[in-house]
């Protein structure tokens, strides 16, 4: 497969399955850590131009916080968790047992336990897929920035893929259970190349 | 709001535009991107464009000038030479090209923020258009705001106050 625009529909199904099989296991994590109900939707499958990454989730404006790793291993690529700046503030609160609303910027202890929430969910992600493909998948450090999405979405492509004219993403919307609206994206970004490791580990060719 | 308000431009990823007169360029979310900015004080006309890629050779669709630093100068030069600038008078400011997620880039490696500052720094060169300004690199994204009368460049990050180069 030389492009991201070849995968036929059925493959497109089995990414899907994959990615409901990896986000129920991180929104497990997340609920037991949360001691909160958490819903995620049906996993979206997102090809786009480099040029219309900053569209493809939510307003490019936003300040989202976002934790980066690599998946390393039989499958190479990178996970990226993204929350809505005060949902991420709100994360913490709940983590850290805080009276919901009192965490007002992303200091060192916050930056750590929202990176801890990354690593405890991209692992969750992953071992759920490496025990479904019977794989080996390792996680890297996690890595965070709070900043606008567009220039967050951009450089994950730009600098850590090697793709530079379509690219893609396997996109899992999540909720938590709270009064206020919460939500956050899981983003599984195999390289192309993983994307026929997948593909032979489920017997779809 | 002011009358340079109504005459705003968004500038998105790998697009670009060319004002005379009160406008104002905007481009929002500057990551690893670099916005090349070039500006006739004579004639108080502007350009600017948000550069994805270091060079052409990255890339199999090489349709969109704006894309790349080595066709966007040229074509700004030619841009603003129609809203009737003078090209031996322009000068140029660069912003962008941060590197996020820092911790996750391989040893030693460069990384593409890094390599589309050189390239533009060098496009900008070769065309000979002096720097005046730049606001380069670091770890945070920027947006901008181009007042293209005067050449003014207001740049904000977040969690800090604008500065303007």
């Amino acid at each position: 497969m030389q492009d991201v625009r070849d995968l036929k529909a059925l493959q497109i199904d089995a990414l899907r399955e994959v990615a409901n099989i990896g986000a129920g296991h991180a929104a497990t994590a997340l609920s037991q850590m949360t001691n909160r109900r958490i819903m995620i939707s049906v996993p979206q499958i997102n090809i786009a131009r480099l040029e219309e990454v900053p569209d493809l989730l939510g307003s490019p404006q936003d300040v989202v916080a976002a934790v980066l790793m690599h998946m390393l291993g039989d499958l190479t690529g990178r996970t990226l968790l993204l929350f809505p700046e005060a949902v991420g503030r709100r994360l913490c609160d709940m983590l850290l047992r805080r009276p919901l609303g009192t965490t007002s910027a992303y200091d060192t202890l916050e930056q750590s336990c929202i990176k801890e929430a990354g690593n405890i969910l991209s692992g969750a992600y992953m071992n759920a897929l490496s025990d479904f493909m019977g794989m080996l998948l390792l996680p890297s450090v996690p890595s965070l920035v709070v900043d606008v999405s567009a220039a967050v979405l951009t450089t994950t492509y730009l600098n850590f893929g090697h793709e530079r004219d379509f690219v893609f993403c396997v996109e899992t919307e999540f909720h938590i259970d709270a009064e206020e609206e919460l939500h956050g994206h899981f983003l599984l970004l195999p390289d192309l190349a993983s994307l026929k490791a997948i593909f032979d580990a489920i017997r779809l060719t | 709001m002011n009358q340079a308000a109504a005459r705003e431009s968004i500038v998105k990823v790998a697009d670009w535009a060319a004002e005379r007169g009160g406008g104002v360029l905007v481009t929002l979310g500057l990551g690893s991107c670099v916005a090349i900015m070039l500006h006739d004080p004579g004639a108080g006309a502007g350009a600017m464009a948000h550069v994805l890629l270091p060079s052409r050779s990255l890339s199999r669709d090489t349709s969109n000038p704006a894309k790349f630093p080595e066709t966007a100068v040229p074509f700004l030069i030619e841009r603003l030479s129609a809203l009737g600038a003078d090209p031996r008078r322009l000068v140029a400011k660069l912003a962008g090209g941060a590197s996020m997620f820092a911790q996750l880039m391989t040893p030693g490696s460069l990384q593409m923020g890094e390599r589309n500052i050189v390239a533009a720094r060098g496009v900008l060169r070769a065309a000979g258009i002096p720097i005046a300004a730049e606001a380069v690199g670091g770890g945070s994204g920027r947006s901008l705001r181009f007042y293209v009368a005067d050449g003014r460049v207001e740049v904000r990050s977040v969690g800090t106050d604008a500065c303007v180069i």
